[in-house]
Formats: C-alpha cells, structure tokens, sequence
C-alpha cells in the first residue's frame, strides 16, 4: 500500500484547502480577474458586512426547498415505488419519462411565472418539475432491481401481501429511496435557486442576481458560498443516512 | 409401510396460454411416507424444481391434488413445510439468528421465544457462535447452513430442498451433506430434495424418483438399499455404482434428444 492509499482522509483534506488557497491566491495574484472571480476572503467579507440580507433571504429559500423537497420526495419515490413494482407499468411509462427528461426545463420557467406568479408558487413548481422525473427514475431503477426471489422465500414462509411488503419489499428498497433523495434534494435546491435567480423579488437566488446586475461580484461570490453550505450540508446528511442504509443492499 | 405425508395424486402443470402453452409436468403420482428420505432427479428442464414449488404451495398444479399430512396444498404451510432454496435468500440486513427466526416473527411469535428457536437452530447446523452475523459476513456454505436452520425453525414434518447445494463448491457440498444426513437423522424429516447430481441424488437418499424430459414423467422408483449411516467410502462401492448407472440410463437417452 502506498502512502496515499493509507492516508486518503488527509490527501482529501489537501485537497479542499488547495482549492481555497487558489481561490484566494488566484485573484490577487491576478491570474484571474477580480470581477470574474474575487478573492475567497471578500467573499467571506460581503457575507459579513451584509449578513442581515442574506440570513433574511434564507426562510423564503428554505420554505421553497422544503415544500418542493416534499413534492418531489413524497410524490417521486412514491410513484417511482409503484411504477417500478409492475413490469407492465415500466415498460410503458420508462421511455415516456426517459423522453420528458431530456426536455430542458429551464426553458418553461417564464411560462410558470405567467402561470404561477413572481411569488414562490413559479419557484416550487419550477423545483418541483425539474427534479421529479430523475428522482422517480432512481425509485423505479431501484425498484426494479429487487430480486424476487427474497419475496418468494418469504411467501414460502407464510408471509402475507402485507408482510412481503413491510419486512421484505421496504427494507431492501431503503438504499434507492435515499438515493433518490439524495439526488431530488440536490436537484431540488438546484431548481429553487436557479428560478430565484431567473425572475423573483426574494431569496438567494434573487440576491445573487441582484449583485451581479451591480457588478458586485463579492456581493454574488457570497451568496454562492451560501448555496454551497445549503448543498454541501444536504449532501453530508444523506451520506450519513445512506451509510445508515447500507447493510439492506441486496447481494449481500 | 408407514402412511404417505405427501402425497401427490395424478399431478400435471402446464404453462402458457392454450395454444402455445408447455406442459411441464404430466401426471405424476407419488406417495412419500413419514421420515423418507426422498431426491428427484431428472434432465435439465423436466420439472423437478416445478414439482417441488407445488409441495411447498407456492404454485397451484393446471390438475391433479397435492396432500400434505392429508391436508390438500393451496397455499405455502409454513408450520408443516420448510424449504430452502438453491441460493440461501437471506434477507441481507438481518443477522443469522434474525433470519433463521424470521418464519416464526411472521406468525407473529414473542421476540425471546423466537430467538430462543432460532438459536437452538444454528447450534444444529453448526453455527453457534455466528449469530449476530450478517449474511455479506458469511461464506456461502454457512449461509445455506442459515437457510436450513431457517427450514427447520418451525420444526415441519416436511423438508423441501431444491438444489440447496448446487451453487457451493464440491467440498462444502459434500461437507454440508453429511451435515443434512446427521441433522436428519437428529429429526427424522420427510425430506424431499431435488437435485441435477446423481451422487448426491444416491449418497442421500433412501429412494430416488427419476423424471423424464419434458414433459416430466415418472419414469423411475429407485429404492437406495444402501446401509445406513452413509459414508464416503460407499460411493466407490460397487452397489452405489449400479444404482447410479441404472438412473443415468433414463437421463442420458433424454439429454440427448
């Protein structure tokens, strides 16, 4: 084994604070031009000095990703559940859906503002389209790759349609749920920003715009940092949970 | 000759729609009495996994009637057949001793009472001591050890095996055959095994019933008079090889075709 392999933590470690040692040594040495990229420290800066905008910005962007996390979660992996457990179901629905997916979203977003207003309304279902179909997909896949040869052990022993689907059919599709969480929560904070920054009056995404738009870009720098908590902490989370889940892979 | 525990009465088993449809098995009738040893041989697709399924319920025979203990066979009976598989399809997030006790947890039997089975099981099949294992922590032979303490968990007078060794290496097989012969003549089940290898089929065995190709008929009743306990030593003898060649004669013709 060679040192790296030994230390791969630290290696990792390493790296990250390269990254933000070059995102603070780059524009300063002028290799990159301060507009297009400011130093790591007056991001930070900007954060400080106008916490109180951007702290204020983060319930309406919260409350975006909540409800839209629970549309897409809830609805995705439920509808993802039941189409993946019919063969019928998945032969017929998966091009369709494979099809929608390769629409760009992005493109309907001013017609949802016609629709659904300025107001958070265009933001959740904006989110909530952009993110249903890859995670019901992930359900499906997920779903579909059940053996049926555990439910059918299981019948064997007398277990009911009930109890092959608690003790047998949930458990085992534990680790594709919250990878299709973990995918729809990522793709859901996406969505949210991105339709705040298109067209809104609040949150992040609107903050980030709005700084670009006066050329402040610590200002932007600083918000972007803000979306990089929000998903670097979504991420953390579902890794913990899917480590949690790991033992109910199948071929085990 | 003690009464037949399973008795299956001019069973047939077609698949498909009736134009097109494949009848698997075709009239079988045989009569297994209490504490035999049985194994089904055959070619390759004449059913025998088929025939088996019916036993345990899990399908319902195109015509004919399966008796179990007298009690015809609709639905699996759990409490009076245990099966195990060709893969040990433990579900891979309980332990060993949770597995094995996962039959009674379906009939809704007290937690201390079902570990309790459950652990009297594994010292059976000689796996004390790995209890709280995971299956992913177990090698495939310990694992089919699991998935036959699970059969047996619920103490059914019916054992119903379906090439339960046929993915393990030839060492833990003949290992785990021994283990079988030892366990069942602890507990004196009706064991009804279905197997592709002759000498399995004749080193276990008190009978074996031979399958043509499909469709599957009865087309042999070997009766395995070979003395009891069963060593490795025999399966040079001369006995073991005439019943083996008399049992080849059948499939071979019909692996041919």
């Amino acid at each position: 084994m060679t040192w790296l392999e030994r230390h791969l933590r630290l290696g990792q470690a390493v790296l990250y604070l390269a990254i933000l040692a070059a995102w603070e040594i780059l524009p300063r040495a002028g290799v990159v031009p301060r507009l297009f990229v400011p130093p790591l420290s007056e991001a930070l800066g900007a954060l400080l000095a106008d916490h109180r905008e951007y702290l204020g910005s983060l319930p309406t962007t919260f409350g975006e990703i909540f409800v839209s996390y629970v549309v897409v979660c809830g609805g995705g992996i439920l509808l993802g559940q039941l189409v993946g457990s019919s063969a019928t179901a998945r032969r017929m629905l998966l091009p369709v859906l494979r099809s929608a997916y390769a629409v760009p979203l992005v493109v309907l977003y001013p017609v949802m503002m016609v629709w659904f207003g300025l107001g958070s309304q265009s933001k959740i279902a904006f989110a909530s389209i952009y993110a249903f179909i890859p995670t019901m997909l992930t359900a499906v896949a997920g779903v579909a790759a059940l053996s049926p040869a555990l439910a059918e052990t299981a019948r064997a022993f007398g277990a009911t349609r009930g109890q092959q689907i608690l003790y047998v059919a949930l458990p085992a599709s534990l680790p594709s749920i919250v990878a299709a969480l973990r995918l729809g929560g990522a793709l859901v904070i996406v969505g949210v920003i991105v339709a705040q920054m298109l067209g809104s009056a609040e949150g992040l995404g609107f903050l980030i715009t709005r700084h670009r738009t006066l050329l402040n870009s610590p200002g932007v720098y600083a918000g972007i940092v803000l979306v990089l908590l929000i998903t670097g902490m979504h991420e953390v989370l579902l890794r913990r949970l899917e480590r949690k889940v790991a033992a109910y892979r199948q071929g085990a | 000759m003690t009464r037949a525990l399973v008795a299956i009465r001019g069973v047939s088993q077609r698949f498909g729609a009736d134009g097109t449809s494949v009848t698997a098995l075709d009239s079988i009738d045989l009569e297994i009495p209490d504490g035999q040893f049985v194994a089904v041989v055959g070619p390759s697709g004449c059913g025998k996994s088929t025939l088996l399924s019916l036993v345990a319920g899990l399908r319902l025979p195109s015509a004919g009637t399966v008796l179990c203990d007298g009690e015809p066979v609709t639905a699996p009976m759990p409490r009076k057949v245990g099966v195990i598989f060709q893969e040990a399809n433990l579900l891979p997030w309980l332990s060993a001793v949770d597995n094995v006790a996962f039959p009674l947890k379906l009939r809704r039997v007290a937690k201390a009472e079902r570990l309790a089975a459950a652990r009297r099981m594994l010292e059976l099949t000689g796996l004390a001591g790995f209890e709280g294992r995971l299956p992913h922590e177990l090698s495939g032979g310990m694992k089919q050890r699991v998935a036959i303490a699970r059969g047996l968990v619920q103490n059914p007078a019916v054992l119903l095996m379906d090439e339960p060794f046929a993915s393990l290496d030839e060492q833990t097989r003949m290992v785990l055959g021994d283990e079988l012969l030892r366990i069942w003549s602890e507990t004196r089940k009706t064991v009804l095994f279905v197997t592709h290898s002759l000498n399995e089929a004749v080193y276990l065995a008190d009978r074996v019933v031979v399958l043509s190709a499909r469709p599957g008929r009865v087309v042999d009743d070997v009766d395995v008079d070979l003395p009891r306990p069963r060593s490795f030593a025999m399966s040079a003898g001369e006995r073991f090889g005439a019943l083996k060649d008399r049992i080849w004669q059948h499939i071979k013709g019909a692996e041919r075709r």
